[in-house]
């Protein structure tokens, strides 16, 4: 009894906290998107809100620059994800094989950033990546290189290379971390057996660390899905980050300039489903292929 | 008291009488007191003007950012809240939307047939929805050319009154100078387009037999963006934003001869660079065959569905709109060169706004002449803030050498259906 009393005293504040933050605006987006201010023809009559069924989201997967911005933001994720697992897995590998020297300061170092929020992250890059304020450009410049950060082909990489800045340092940690629980015996078997570091790195480490590379996989996915603050803010220097430019700006835009909150709803509602479908795929796929 | 305020108003009576007839907010006695938000350059000195022309009616003015810098999403953020003024500016293209969303209050019945009398008809049918009526227009801007009457008379270039002479000049410009340009094609000027288009015949947007139409490229837009990009493509224009610092050097640094803007880009031009004082000149829009021009810019007043003084509301409106004092007070400020949809204010325009930068130039004449020459019909459509966002996203595209204008045109089309099936108004899309 006391035991039970215990557990539900200990839940309550992630039930509290999944109820607030996750089940109840899910409601109301779902709610909202079935629902519309609606005045008939021309629109200038009074207003009255009616149940409309799918047609916000008739209209949101009808819309090319919904269709474009989820093109863009999986375009993202393809050049992302990989860079940043086998980024953070490197370094993660380099520091455990004890190559590297002064390892908690390389830790310190690469995983500062990441105690740097989002918003200023960007702004501090969107200072390095705007010609006339670049002090790069400006060097770049000097060497007769003219570099466009902020040009139609290279603006994502620009978003990938804040992303991989701000996060690389904090998956490490995981890997490393996980790297760290790997049994010594097993290593000193596989010298014995004569692996040399990079065998032994990619060979014996890299697949008894399966899990934790899932679990980044899995966690930067569902992140870079949402990406939102970096095209954001600079979209204020570039016209090639359009309002509509990944599916979480394509939400901002409807609710705000265009003041449709049930377009909004249904957009949110839609992002929400792709990321789930997106994550179960990729479970079931990488459990398959444990089994 | 049970007497009707607005027939009081429509008498021309209220100021003896409003004093008893007008409900009051605060206190017995004091003055009603509204609110009024604007980004519209000179509109403190208006206010300051009217308040103290009487003292029935006392406006609490806010300085608002302009539409795009903010403006528009925290008027519809406080209309959302219940707490929109009383009076709000509106650029004619956001109109319907805001019409649509019930933030501009129909005031069919406020805007009585002096005021109507005062103001050009064609303005008043922009803001003129389903026969009712939405907001009252403040200035009407014909676009005209504005160019650098040093430069043209050194090189002994010609005004060009055709878009065929606008052409031949690029190329004769392009020709002598390896680092000027005639013009700009700004990768940020959906409404510039949407000027030239208007000119060309073009039309985005029709409301008859109860249905938004939408037509982005009708053949006078298909026209108007193969001409332009033909001088993209041959690169007799600049093609970047027009509102960027690449463009203020332009400018600045002498590299652009003609700018193609509304009649109040002359006030922004002289605020903004007081150095070339004397450099510039205005001209007629060039022109197809027909001549008839379009408009850019404009901003016309409204009053919310908040308003609790509407009658008040309007009176201030009215004021605004019509009284040469108004008009006044707003050139004065020395950064507006707006042009009034009441003709009855063109003489006080005229004598006001501040002449020596273009040289003594008669500007308010030539801004009657084209006023007058503004093609009749143009609709804006229900969401032109997104509209305008989708077309210039592609125009940024075209200028960088990706895809066409027309391209981006018909982008901005599908990109605004959706909104509009989603608002539930009937739509067509129709070829013209």
């Amino acid at each position: 009894m006391k035991s039970k009393l215990a557990c539900a005293v200990l839940m309550a504040p992630f039930f509290l906290l999944l109820v607030t933050v996750f089940l109840v605006p899910t409601g109301t987006a779902i709610w909202l998107s079935f629902f519309a201010q609606d005045q008939p023809g021309l629109g200038f009559g009074p207003e009255s809100t009616v149940f409309v069924g799918l047609r916000s989201y008739v209209a949101v997967l009808s819309d090319p620059t919904f269709r474009g911005g989820l093109l863009t933001v999986v375009l993202y994720c393809l050049i992302y994800i990989p860079l940043m697992v086998a980024g953070a897995l490197t370094l993660a590998l380099l520091l455990d094989s004890g190559v590297a020297k002064l390892r908690s300061w390389a830790q310190m170092s690469l995983y500062l950033p990441h105690a740097v929020p989002g918003i200023i992250a960007a702004l501090i890059w969107l200072y390095l990546y705007t010609p006339g304020l670049s002090p790069i450009i400006d060097l770049f410049a000097k060497g007769d290189i003219h570099v466009n950060f902020l040009g139609l082909n290279t603006v994502l990489p620009s978003i990938v290379n804040i992303a991989l800045w701000s996060n690389l340092g904090y998956n490490m940690v995981i890997f490393y971390a996980a790297l760290q629980a790997v049994p010594r015996e097993v290593l000193e078997a596989s010298v014995v057996d004569g692996a040399g570091p990079v065998k032994q790195a990619l060979r014996i480490k890299t697949p008894l660390v399966r899990g934790a590379i899932f679990t980044v996989g899995i966690f930067t996915l569902i992140w870079a899905l949402q990406l939102f603050t970096e095209p954001v803010l600079l979209s204020q220097s570039t016209p090639m980050i359009s309002a509509r430019f990944s599916p979480s700006m394509y939400i901002y835009d409807a609710a705000f300039t265009r003041n449709n909150y049930g377009l909004a709803a249904a957009a949110s509602v839609i992002l929400l489903a792709f990321t789930v479908a997106l994550s179960y795929a990729v479970t079931r796929w990488t459990n398959r292929k444990a089994a | 008291m049970r007497l009707s305020r607005r027939t009081l108003l429509a008498a021309g009576l209220t100021a003896p009488l409003a004093a008893c007839s007008t409900p009051q907010r605060r206190g017995a006695g004091g003055p009603v007191e509204i609110t009024f938000w604007s980004a519209l350059r000179g509109s403190q000195q208006v206010v300051d003007a009217f308040n103290s022309t009487q003292n029935r009616i006392r406006v609490i003015f806010q300085q608002i950012p302009s539409g795009g810098q903010g403006g528009y999403a925290k008027l519809s953020n406080a209309a959302r809240a219940g707490n929109a003024p009383d009076v709000a500016t509106i650029e004619y293209p956001q109109v319907p939307g805001y019409a649509i969303d019930g933030v501009a209050r129909d005031i069919t019945d406020l805007v009585t047939d002096r005021i109507k009398q005062k103001l050009l008809p064609q303005a008043l049918k922009l803001t003129t929805f389903d026969h009712r009526v939405f907001s009252v227009p403040l200035d009407i801007e014909p676009m005209v050319l504005h160019y650098r009457a040093d430069l043209f008379e050194a090189n002994g270039f010609q005004i060009p009154e055709t878009w065929d002479d606008y052409r031949d000049l690029a190329r004769q410009v392009k020709a002598k100078f390896p680092d000027k340009k005639l013009g700009l094609f700004p990768t940020d000027g959906a409404m510039q387009f949407a000027c030239f288009a208007w000119q060309a015949g073009a039309q985005w947007f029709d409301t008859g037999n109860g249905k938004w139409q939408v037509s982005l490229a009708d053949t006078p837009t298909r026209k108007v963006a193969e001409y332009w990009q033909g001088l993209i493509d041959e690169d007799l224009v600049f093609r970047n934003a027009s509102d960027s610092k690449q463009h203020d050097a332009q400018v600045g640094q002498n590299l652009i001869l003609t700018r193609l803007s509304g009649a109040w880009d002359a006030g922004a031009q002289m605020r903004a660079r007081p150095a070339q004082k004397g450099k510039w000149r205005i001209a007629p829009m060039p022109v197809w065959d027909r001549p008839v021009v379009g408009t850019h810019g404009g901003s016309t007043f409204a009053v919310t569905k908040d308003s609790k003084e509407p009658e008040a509301a309007m009176e201030f409106i009215e004021w605004q709109t019509t009284h040469p004092d108004a008009l006044t007070a707003r050139l004065k400020s020395g950064t507006s060169s707006q042009y009034p949809v009441a003709p009855g204010l063109v003489a006080a325009g005229a004598k006001a706004f501040p002449g020596e930068y273009y040289g003594g130039q008669d500007i308010y004449g030539l801004f009657k002449q084209e006023a007058d020459k503004i093609r009749d019909g143009w609709v804006w459509g229900p969401r032109m803030t997104a509209t305008q966002r989708v077309m210039q996203d592609g125009f940024a595209k075209a200028g960088a050498g990706e895809g066409t204008l027309i391209e981006a045109v018909r982008e901005a089309q599908s990109g605004t259906m959706p909104d509009l099936k989603a608002l539930g108004l009937s739509t067509e899309e129709v070829e013209r």
